[in-house]
């Protein structure tokens, strides 16, 4: 046999071959698996980088059994994964689409490629001189010294930002927000009843919890203000400040709300107890007296002193000065 | 001619970089699971799901006009352990006030959220949900929990907090989606996925 | 006492390094020093303080919080010797290990100004990591805060802990699961570090304006070396994966198998291209842009793994550890090519190719490809990170997106294996290659068949098949050629004379060797990939399931209790024809940290592939199992064994290569 018939015999058995083989595997039926599928373009969302097809989480588990039920039940492909990114965003999608913003990742390889094979073809057409006319570097130090410079700018640059960044990293674990660190003017009485109920153990939960009782006293809703008074009155850990504050209110409160001016004195009496100088105490328990039980003289006396004091609050003085003329005035009824 | 080019390839290789490490530099303080919720400005997926101890539940189109709390747990959840009081107290707070707080299951089987809530406290104001098949889970993008979501009177989730709530953060998000505003995401620290098994 | 001896080898490594810096520099410019010292000095701290680190976790040392938060004195041999490299810390004692090694073989051959260059750059490398050994992330930080197991705070200074815990936690779980964690990191990072060495020799050639063949000659056996173990290790994590990971997938292109892959494809087309400049002159510039791509790889992909900004570790995300590697890497691309551009006028120096249907041709195209290929994988990993950072929209790459890329890419870079080994360097006389290759042809198309009509006629298995026989056969066809020639002067026999070519040229043959693998890793992927079954089934003790020709009956649950672990599972004997073949145990184990069990699969191998179960739910009545199978898996990992096999059996070539005066050239054939 000759060298041309064995090629033109290769050729031909070559050919026949391939043709067999186009046909064979052309005629494969499909056997698809879509449930399968859409899985492995869903990434698992509480795991790292598996598709649900492949993770053997739970969620996953359901995340299939819910993409098999909507492909039995009909739904085109496209539309189960746009479900499914419409409560997961796109970063659950492993197969970026070539449009929009990653477009750029379908394109880019392509392009590359393109470079690569234009590069070899330039490269082909103008090589660089012979590797003997290459002579010593010229110019060197000064390049140098450029190079290095650059260097330096751009790696102080990054160590800047990266160090700037690492400042700016926001206290994501830091868990509760702060109370104390909290603007309270804009938290309804609500949130703070919640806020109160799930920090009962907390020692410094009272702060808020008087700041809820001034705004239900303020407002006149004494029913609400009383049992917030009554456990900072009654917790060993409060402040004396802060009993004192509730101690005078629920003293002011037993009086006015309910006339009990004994009861009232009694509990301003305990304020008193612990700060004998208290001004807001003295106030209130002579304004108790003065209204309850009438006795004027002794208010005015209080009054008087009380004003003496440079360093009461100019809210208080006010308070006690438009008192104090009311009972030196005409017989003293109280108002 | 050749070196010329190299040596701008070179150059520009070196501007990309600096570019680019830029950038990278400046992700170092953000944390890569945590995923912005694209439900927020949209109408809150509909979920009908029977109560844990086989009770009637709730399903979100009847709770129209109040706002609803959506809060995913489990016992196997430390963080959900450590915000359950806070939970509690907020749903007994606003209870009686046109807010609804419900919490949902994730991925446990009801007998052992039921055990958890006997020993942790169940409140009386919160209906507590079975989700089967996490497919209420997965309508709201749940990634780990705990997860909160904020649903106005309308229907639309106006808010989400991702990890632990407290009394403070849930009563503050009230307030402000009665003020009529959106509160949007908050991370308030990390989440947890169910471990294997 | 641990910390200040481990302590004291990093800081003795980190000395040694910096004087190497200086004194190689000094070499570099022509003057006299010795590096011999301080590269001991390097060796012996590094060597000191990973065998402090050995004796704290042997002896259950928790006054290191190294040890107290990755160890447990429950943790068994070898996973206790592993614990060494299992978190980040670790690792690094091991890299830098690693590194010193590395650094010495460099050290010992530097006899001229090249060699001191490298030496300055090799330690340069090394005072960057023993840097942060004593800095963001040292492993020797002594435990102050002591929790019921583990460690709250740490100091390195002084060295005598505050509070030592009685137990650690133990390593996660995952990796103590199976004995390839132990084994797997150690055989990466070989490959990872190796990789400096070239990249040091480019440098320095690049510093010193000589970028001649000599800085290739001398990295030649590094950049084998490091290239045999990344193949090795890329395998065996694919093997781990398979083992541990329990979905039966190998490969998932995740960002810490993207990490390897890298810097693997990019030292694959440097071998390629690399021979092309020693044997032409040819692609000077490109293989000094490969060499310092596949180093910056090998930190981009540490970077990418260990800082968090991928993955969410928040331990990582926390550290300082980040940054350091970012600041590395924009160090090393913007020196390096600053560098390349200064000395521009002199790399570009290159002959004119004469043809492509040459040697050097099939391996411009096999480069091409090889480097669009790293490309798709580098822009596939980082796209999302890049794209969120600069407009904060999310979107997730994933497996689809690079199995459409590198499927394609894949089958053409066995198309060019075909042609590369048959085709002469500088051109390929009229005819020879239809001479060489109609046989192969044949021969795959043959096979194509045979596998269509008989197995199956999914096309790209019937693809894989005819590329993959192609290849092998054009080597085979090659072999017979050569040998036959002799035969017919010498009279000897077939297999002498074969065994005499390849003797004569082993570097080449080793790397037909590798090639041969990658052609077995390619068809194990594509039975593995297309042909698996898989179902789920729910089964009560004493019923009996058909899957895959074999009868699974599920016989009992069963409890372990191990030192530990508690390992939690179900029975299942498998049967064919009545007759039982083996009892497989698929599990969970629990270990004392997680609070669920790490979900062990049982696999049961056979030459047709294996069958792979998992258990899924376990409770009182039944047992959910996930069956899958594998079909040809271990043609997967033979293929990766292979193929790192070729790289290891042309290191020992290259000695003896240096005797042959005038090694077989193809073209004279």
């Amino acid at each position: 046999m000759s060298e041309r018939t064995r090629n033109i015999a290769s050729v031909a058995v070559i050919a026949v071959m391939s043709v067999a083989l186009l046909l064979l595997t052309s005629t494969q039926p499909a056997t698809s698996d879509r449930v399968q599928q859409i899985g492995t373009r869903i990434k698992c969302p509480v795991c790292q980088g598996e598709s649900i097809a492949n993770s053997p989480s739970q969620m996953a588990e359901d995340m299939m059994d819910l993409v098999s039920e909507r492909v039995s039940s009909g739904v085109p492909d496209q539309q189960i994964i746009d479900e499914l990114l419409g409560s997961y965003t796109g970063a659950v999608l492993l197969d970026p689409p070539a449009s929009g913003n990653t477009l750029v990742l379908w394109v880019a390889p392509v392009v590359a490629l393109a470079v690569g094979i234009a590069m070899i073809l330039w490269w082909r057409r103008h090589p660089g001189p012979s590797a003997d006319d290459a002579t010593a570097p010229g110019k060197s130090r000064t390049r140098l010294v450029i190079g290095g410079v650059a260097l330096v700018l751009a790696f102080a640059g990054i160590v800047a930002v990266a160090a700037n960044s690492l400042q700016d990293r926001p206290a994501a674990a830091a868990g509760a927000a702060d109370i104390d660190e909290q603007d309270l003017s804009e938290v309804s009485n609500e949130t703070m009843e919640a806020v109160i109920a799930a920090n009962v153990e907390d020692p410094q939960i009272n702060g808020m919890r008087l700041a809820l009782a001034e705004r239900y006293f303020d407002s006149g809703d004494y029913r609400s203000a009383f049992p917030h008074y009554l456990v900072v009155a009654e917790d060993p850990n409060a402040t004396g400040a802060e009993a004192i504050t509730a101690l005078v209110r629920l003293g002011w409160m037993a009086y006015d709300g309910n006339g009990e001016v004994e009861t009232a004195t009694r509990l301003i009496d305990e304020a008193l107890a612990i700060d004998p100088g208290s001004a807001v105490a003295r106030y209130v328990r002579a304004r108790v007296l003065w209204c309850g039980a009438g006795e004027t003289d002794q208010a005015i006396e209080t009054f008087e002193e009380l004003l003496t004091d440079p360093e009461l609050a100019t809210e208080t003085r006010t308070q006690i000065e438009a008192d104090l003329e009311i009972a030196n005035d005409g017989g003293g009824e109280c108002p | 001619m050749t070196g010329r080019i190299l040596r701008w390839a070179g150059l520009a290789v070196v501007g990309v970089t600096v570019v680019l490490a830029v950038v990278l530099a400046s992700r170092f303080g953000s944390d890569p699971g945590l995923v912005d919720s694209p439900l927020i400005g949209k109408p809150a997926p509909e979920f009908t799901l029977a109560g844990l101890d086989g009770s009637e539940g709730a399903s979100l189109s009847d709770l129209r006009g109040d706002i609803v709390v959506v809060n995913f747990f489990a016992s196997w959840c430390l963080e959900c352990r450590d915000e359950h009081d806070d939970l509690v107290a907020a749903s007994e707070s606003f209870g009686d006030q046109d807010v609804t707080f419900l919490q949902v299951a994730y991925q446990e089987a009801a007998a052992e959220s039921l055990s958890y809530l006997a020993e942790a406290g169940a409140s009386s104001t919160t209906r507590y949900l079975a989700d089967p098949g996490s497919r209420t889970a997965i309508a709201y993008g749940v990634f780990g929990i705990p997860e909160t979501f904020f649903i106005d009177p309308e229907g639309t989730v106006v808010g989400k907090i991702i990890g632990e709530a407290d009394a403070l953060i849930l009563g503050a998000t009230i307030d402000s989606i009665r003020n009529g505003e959106q509160p949007g995401q908050q991370i308030t620290g990390d989440t947890q996925q169910r471990p294997d098994a | 006492m641990l910390a200040f001896l481990g302590s004291a080898g990093v800081i003795a490594a980190l000395i040694g390094s910096i004087l190497l810096v200086v004194r190689g520099i000094r070499g570099a410019r022509g003057g006299q020093s010795d590096l011999r010292a301080p590269g001991k000095l390097v060796l012996a701290g590094a060597v000191i303080s990973m065998v402090a680190m050995q004796i704290a976790l042997l002896n259950d040392d928790f006054s290191l919080a190294y040890v107290a938060n990755h160890h447990s004195s429950a943790t068994p041999f070898p996973f206790d010797v592993a614990t060494a490299w299992a978190a980040l810390e670790g690792s690094i004692i091991l890299w830098g290990l690693v590194l010193a090694v590395f650094t010495w073989v460099v050290v010992r051959q530097a006899s001229d100004r090249l060699g001191s260059a490298a030496v300055a750059v090799m330690a340069g490398v090394g005072v960057f990591f023993f840097g942060l050994m004593i800095t963001v992330a040292n492993p020797f930080e002594v435990c102050v805060d002591a929790l019921a197991t583990g460690c709250a705070a740490s100091t390195a200074w002084p060295f005598t802990a505050a509070d030592v815990p009685v137990n650690g936690p133990g390593p996660n779980p995952l990796l103590q699961n199976h004995f390839l964690m132990a084994v797997h990191p150690p055989v990466l990072y070989i490959g990872y570090v190796g990789l400096t060495v070239p990249f040091a020799y480019a440098i320095g050639a690049l510093a010193l304006g000589v970028p001649g063949p000599e800085w290739l000659r001398r990295s030649h056996r590094s950049t084998l070396v490091a290239w045999s173990f990344l193949t090795l290790g890329i395998t065996l994590g694919g093997w781990w994966a398979y083992e541990v990971l329990s979905w039966g997938g190998y490969w998932a292109w995740d960002p810490v198998e993207n990490a390897s892959l890298m810097p693997w494809l990019a030292a694959t087309a440097f071998i390629h291209s690399g021979l092309v400049q020693q044997r032409r002159g040819m692609l000077q510039a490109w293989n000094f842009v490969l060499v310092i791509s596949a180093f910056a790889l090998t930190i981009l992909g540490t970077f990418l793994t260990r800082s968090g900004t991928i993955n969410s570790v928040h331990s990582f995300t926390q550290s300082a550890i980040g940054p350091a590697l970012l600041g590395f890497l924009v160090l090393v691309l913007v020196g390096s090519f600053t560098l390349f551009a200064m000395r521009s006028h002199l790399v570009a120096s290159s002959p004119r190719i004469e043809t492509f249907v040459s040697r050097e041709g099939t391996f411009l195209v096999n480069n091409l490809l090889l480097t669009v290929y790293a490309f798709v994988v580098l822009i596939g990993t980082t796209y999302p990170l890049l794209l969120e950072a600069f407009t904060g929209t999310q979107v997730g790459v994933g497996e689809p997106f690079f199995n459409r890329l590198a499927v394609p890419l894949s089958f053409m870079l066995l198309l060019t294996m075909g042609f590369g080994p048959v085709t002469p360097w500088r051109g390929a006389p009229t005819g020879l290659l239809w001479r060489r290759l109609r046989w192969p042809t044949i021969v795959a198309l043959a096979s194509g068949l045979v596998v269509a009509l008989t197995v199956t006629r999914v096309a790209w298995v019937i693809l894989a098949i005819v590329l993959g026989v192609f290849v092998a056969a054009a080597i085979g066809g090659l072999l017979l050629e050569f040998a036959g020639a002799r035969k017919a002067k010498s009279g000897l026999s077939l297999y002498q004379e074969a065994r005499t070519v390849i003797g004569n040229d082993q570097s080449f043959w080793a790397g037909q060797l590798s090639h041969i693998g990658v052609v077995l890793v390619a068809i194990g992927i594509a039975f593995a990939a297309n042909l698996p079954l898989h179902t789920e089934v729910e089964l009560a003790p004493g019923e009996s399931v058909e899957f895959a020709g074999y009868t699974l009956t599920y016989d009992a649950p069963f409890r372990r209790d191990e030192p530990n672990r508690v390992v939690q599972g179900v029975r299942v004997e498998v049967s064919r024809d009545d007759r039982i073949i083996t009892v497989l145990e698929p599990s969970a184990n629990f270990y004392d940290t997680e609070m669920g069990g790490i979900i062990t699969p049982a696999v049961m191998s056979r030459p047709s592939g294996d069958l792979y179960l998992t258990l899924r739910n376990l409770d009182s009545e039944t047992v959910q199992l996930g069956l899958d199978t594998s079909p040809m898996i271990w043609l997967l990992w033979l293929g990766g064994v292979t193929t790192a096999a070729g790289g290891f059996w042309s290191l020992a070539a290259r000695r003896r290569d240096r005797v042959v005066e005038e090694p077989l050239v193809l073209a004279d054939v």
